[in-house]
């Protein structure tokens, strides 16, 4: 056994470990006039991690800790990355939407660095109970976010649906484990892998992948596993829907492609039609059930189940087809960031124009464009890179998920790619019917322009410049791209 | 490199979902023709852990047990690692014994957060006023 630990490795989670305790600390000694402090904090705590994370990616060597289990690559550090800038625009647009709530402003920074923590822990998985640790410590804290608003029936309905919903399918992955565990007596995937090799076929076996992949699938909202998503997306208080569509949506990506790719590449067979059919109908369902919504959180709640669909495709067709995963795999990792990019501005663009118009109905929206023209022009440009329209980031990840399933070929194969097509179309509609209301129809009241925060400003900021600019100039992704494919097993 | 899928697979699990399916029709239809058929309004009410209770009870109570209890196994398990260090302290030398002061750090944190938050306070009214201090 080897106990070295490299503390630059580990740094990230280090300083995010070090802004909780301090979080926490403040939150105690702050009079109430005070707490914003613990924002502060927490939001350059966020920032300081990624100090490291360039130190790192500058250096470029992989390390690994602990026989193995807790592996830096590219590929991790790309994720951490994407995390914590998440985490950091997230926090942005909680700062105003928290203070006004009455107590617990503290607790609330607090629960989601330890989210954040939990996400940059999984991305350096490379054993079963780091990744199950890292995935819960993700979700954990979210389940009390999304009840946030204690007097409002909606939140605890999210809440609770979320939590229920959670415990089973922590139940369902941790049963799949086990198996996977008693069948092969390894828990580093390295070992896993290499014990399943050419035992395709055995039922045990069959069982415990499909169980984790249903377990997986609960987390990152996959049709038929999506039930939970809208209520507890309508309910939470809107910037921690925008965590939950990001961050923990990718968590439970990365970690189901994690599982997939480095610990039971040899079962294939089994994972990937089951991939395929999730990709296929998280698409379409999701892209359907949009169509029929009136709340635009709701509305982002099915078009995030269905991005997930897209996000699937190009790993599902690749391993269907029994083509090169490699390119899979960067192709799904950009789709992540592109998508966690457009949706946090979304979500920011959906806080600071309910504002003004007071509701979350869309048909409340009519006129917004008109009297508040900066809000209305942000809407348009994230929904429509959602929509995929260029020359907006949407269409290159959509470009890049249709190449990579090109690459791929086979029946089955385009047959996915005809579905993915066909609910691109679809969504169009959804995504444009939005920015139609806000644009052409005339208001119904007379909208008291709010003025969005400074710190709102500051996310919408980040995001939209992101997404125009990987919209414009895709190969300032190449790195993303490139990094994703440096993905080492530990072992 | 991957070889093709052929779905051979999941025969087994395709087996398994017609015998739970099977199971499940085969105890319906035989309770339905076995049972004696005797509806009534009680018996058709969904079921809701308990007995319907007749009227509101005439005050709140609280649940304190539940946050001590609570409070209790979280300060239990973590406790549960210095078992772990006695055991082997020797060998650790001062690397151990600084991870397990910092350990101690984190657990005090803790307290005094569970503390200032007026969870200790058996007296719920005390607790409220401390929050309605803080929010005012």
């Amino acid at each position: 056994m080897n106990f070295e630990v490299d503390y630059l490795a580990l740094a990230p989670e280090l300083v995010v470990v070090g802004t909780i305790l301090l979080v926490l600390a403040l939150d105690l000694v702050l009079p109430r006039p005070r707490k914003y402090w613990t924002a502060t904090v927490a939001v350059a705590g966020t920032a300081l991690a990624l100090l490291p994370l360039a130190a790192m990616a500058i250096e470029g060597t992989t390390r690994s800790m602990f026989d193995g289990s807790f592996v830096v690559d590219q590929f991790a550090l790309v994720l951490k990355g994407l995390f914590l800038i998440a985490g950091y625009v997230v926090f942005l647009m909680s700062h105003h939407y928290i203070e006004s709530d009455r107590y617990y402003q503290g607790e609330y920074y607090l629960l989601l660095l330890a989210s954040i923590l939990g996400s940059l822990v999984m991305s350096s998985a490379r054993d079963l109970i780091v990744l199950f640790v890292g995935i819960e410590l993700t979700t954990g804290p979210l389940y009390m976010l999304a009840g946030w608003r204690k007097g409002d029936v909606k939140s605890n309905e999210a809440s609770m649906k979320y939590f229920i919903l959670g415990v089973l399918s922590t139940a369902i992955l941790l049963y799949g484990m086990s198996l996977l565990f008693g069948l092969t007596g390894e828990v580093t995937f390295a070992g896993i892998a290499e014990a399943t090799a050419g035992r395709a076929g055995e039922p045990l076996l069959t069982m415990a992948v499909l169980f984790m992949i249903v377990g997986f699938g609960f987390k990152v909202s996959a049709v038929p596993f999506h039930f939970w998503a809208p209520d507890t997306y309508e309910g939470a208080p809107t910037p921690v829907t925008a965590y939950l569509s990001v961050n923990s949506k990718a968590a439970g990506f990365v970690a189901m492609l994690l599982v997939l790719y480095l610990a039971v590449p040899d079962l294939s067979q089994v994972w990937a039609p089951a991939l395929w059919v999730l990709a296929a109908l998280s698409m379409t369902l999701g892209n359907l059930s949009a169509i029929r919504q009136n709340n635009i959180v709701r509305l982002l709640a099915y078009s995030s189940i269905a991005q997930a669909g897209f996000m699937m495709v190009p790993f599902a067709a690749a391993a269907v087809a029994g083509a090169d995963l490699e390119e899979a795999f960067s192709a799904t990792v950009i789709y992540m960031v592109i998508y966690a990019v457009m949706n946090l501005g979304a979500f920011a663009a959906v806080i600071a124009g309910a504002r003004t118009t007071q509701s979350g109905e869309i048909p409340a929206w009519a006129g917004l464009g008109r009297a508040d023209p900066r809000i209305g022009v942000l809407v348009l440009i994230f929904f429509f890179s959602l929509a995929g329209i260029p020359p907006l980031a949407g269409w290159f990840a959509k470009f890049v998920m249709f190449r990579s399933v090109i690459i791929a070929g086979g029946t089955a194969t385009v047959v996915l790619a005809i579905i993915a097509a066909l609910n691109a179309v679809v969504s169009y509609y959804y995504y444009a019917r939005v920015v139609k209301t806000v644009w052409m129809d005339p208001a119904t009241t007379d909208l008291q322009v709010q003025e969005p925060a400074g710190s709102l400003r500051l996310a919408l900021g980040v995001a939209v410049v992101l997404t125009v600019l990987i919209g414009l100039y895709p190969a300032a992704t190449t790195f993303v791209t490139e990094a994703s494919k440096v993905l080492a097993t530990g072992g | 490199m991957l070889t093709p899928v052929t779905l051979a697979d999941y025969l087994p699990i395709a087996v398994m979902l017609v015998l739970a399916a099977g199971f499940v029709a085969v105890t319906l239809v035989a309770s339905r023709l076995v049972r004696p058929d005797n509806p009534t309004p009680e018996k058709l009410a969904p079921y809701e852990s308990g007995i319907l209770p007749e009227h509101e009870p005439s005050q709140r109570f609280p649940v304190k047990f539940y946050l001590v209890a609570m409070l209790f196994v979280i300060f239990d398990v973590e406790i549960i690692f210095y078992f772990a260090y006695a055991v082997i302290w020797t060998d650790l030398g001062w690397y151990g014994v600084a991870a397990m002061l910092l350990f101690t750090f984190f657990v005090a944190e803790t307290l005094a957060y569970v503390w200032k938050r007026g969870a200790l306070d058996w007296n719920v009214h005390q607790r409220r006023r401390y929050i309605d201090r803080e929010a005012a």
